[in-house]
């Protein structure tokens, strides 16, 4: 009887042994994702290119990197650290003195905002290493007065990460919009400047109040009485400019259509 | 490194900075690689930066500050501003070295047919027969006469 006790206590410390195992591996996953969770995959992207860069992420991924939510609190994160280090702000050495580098088109906003918000941190990441990659060869290129392979790539990167930018700000006012009530994260309101104009003037946090601030105080947000005229002659300046850029355009479609009469007139 | 009064610390989720990898201009230790960064930047920022997102140990990091010429005058006698710019050299840890690399090699030209490539090689060929002078000369210039 005691031998089935004895199987039973090595079974249970034996699952004990890999239960403790299992808890260690997943603090360690719990702390690795906490601290670096801005490594990036190649899962998704648009372009081409990053797909054939990391040829095997699975491999290269080590054990403990492995996302099994075990402990359910953690929220896994499939990453893939990059093997290559500086050559990543290369090119892949096979496109290297080609005349044009195939790409994809830019991500739009209507697309982003389908993702979730762990691939848009995955994807702000991948764009970010691509245009790093774009503009070390831009400076190359330059420095040895050659061409660089297809220039469109980095107008195209930047239009995504605006983008991306967009969605994630979009979400966070939702967000917030809902949790507070308010829509912007900074307090901020309309105020009038010594110039006439009025803008967004942002709060900033101070240790005293505004009455006791020297410097606060001698910002005044109000117009003084002879800065009044001046607004005037500042809006007419601005109308007569705008009536004179009108003018000038009518005057050339006049003089082109007095030249070549059959032309249709170009639609603004 | 966005420093924040009082605490907690800011932290910076998706990080609007973008690096760049230069050819050094003067001879650096076979260890270093040298970067453009923006202004903002600091050395911690540009540690932590290639540590987590390139995996790629750093060992020390040493900044410095381009000033971008003023000097230049454009056609309406201007002065035209080149932009200041943040180098930073990083010194590579576990004893790594890094070249910078021949990205834009010569490669020889190979013309295809019936192409534009094609027609413009001919043309300045033939320019270049034309200018060349009368081979029965030998060598001798045009200014002697006969």
């Amino acid at each position: 009887m005691w031998e089935v006790t004895t199987a039973k206590m090595a079974a249970s410390s034996a699952a004990g042994r890999v239960l403790t195992l299992c808890k260690q591996f997943q603090n360690v996953l719990r702390i690795s994702s906490a601290i670096n969770p801005q490594h990036c995959t190649a899962n998704i992207t648009k372009y081409q290119a990053h797909v054939y860069r990391e040829k095997s992420p699975l491999v290269a991924v080590p054990f403990w990197y492995s996302p099994s939510s075990s402990a359910g609190q953690c929220r896994a994160l499939h990453t893939t650290i990059s093997r290559r280090g500086l050559e990543e702000f290369f090119d892949l050495p096979e496109n290297w003195g080609e005349a044009t580098v195939k790409s994809g088109a830019p991500w739009t906003a209507k697309q982003l905002r389908t993702k979730s918000n762990e691939d848009l941190h995955k994807l702000w990441y991948v764009l970010l290493k691509e245009k790093n990659m774009l503009l070390t060869i831009e400076q190359e290129a330059r420095r040895q007065r050659a061409q660089m392979p297809s220039p469109e790539r980095l107008r195209k990167v930047e239009r995504s990460i605006i983008r991306l930018e967009t969605t994630v700000k979009e979400r966070e006012t939702a967000l917030r919009l809902l949790q507070t009530g308010q829509e912007k994260g900074r307090p901020g309101t309309w105020r009038r400047n010594m110039f006439g104009y009025v803008y967004w003037y942002r709060f900033k946090e101070y240790a005293i109040p505004w009455y006791m601030n020297k410097r606060y105080k001698r910002k005044r947000f109000y117009t003084p009485a002879f800065v009044q005229p001046h607004i005037r002659l500042r809006i007419e300046k601005h109308l007569r400019d705008k009536a004179r850029k009108a003018n000038r355009e009518k005057e050339t479609l006049m003089k082109l259509k007095k030249k070549l009469p059959h032309i249709k007139v170009p639609a603004s | 490194m966005i420093l924040t009064l009082g605490n907690p610390q800011l932290r910076i989720f998706r990080p609007n900075w973008f690096l760049t990898l230069v050819r050094p201009g003067r001879e650096q230790p076979p260890d270093t690689a040298q970067f453009r960064i923006p202004m903002e930047m600091t050395k911690y920022d540009v540690k932590n930066y290639l540590e987590k997102i390139y995996n790629v140990p750093v060992g020390a990091v040493r900044t410095r500050i381009q000033f971008g010429s003023n000097k230049k005058r454009n056609h309406l006698n201007q002065k035209v501003k080149q932009p200041d710019y943040k180098v930073a050299y990083v010194q590579l840890a576990q004893g790594q070295t890094f070249t910078f690399p021949d990205i834009y090699p010569e490669k020889d030209q190979v013309v295809a047919e019936g192409s534009m490539e094609e027609m413009q090689e001919k043309f300045m060929e033939d320019e270049k027969q034309r200018q060349k002078l009368d081979p029965r000369r030998g060598g001798v210039t045009e200014w002697f006469g006969l």
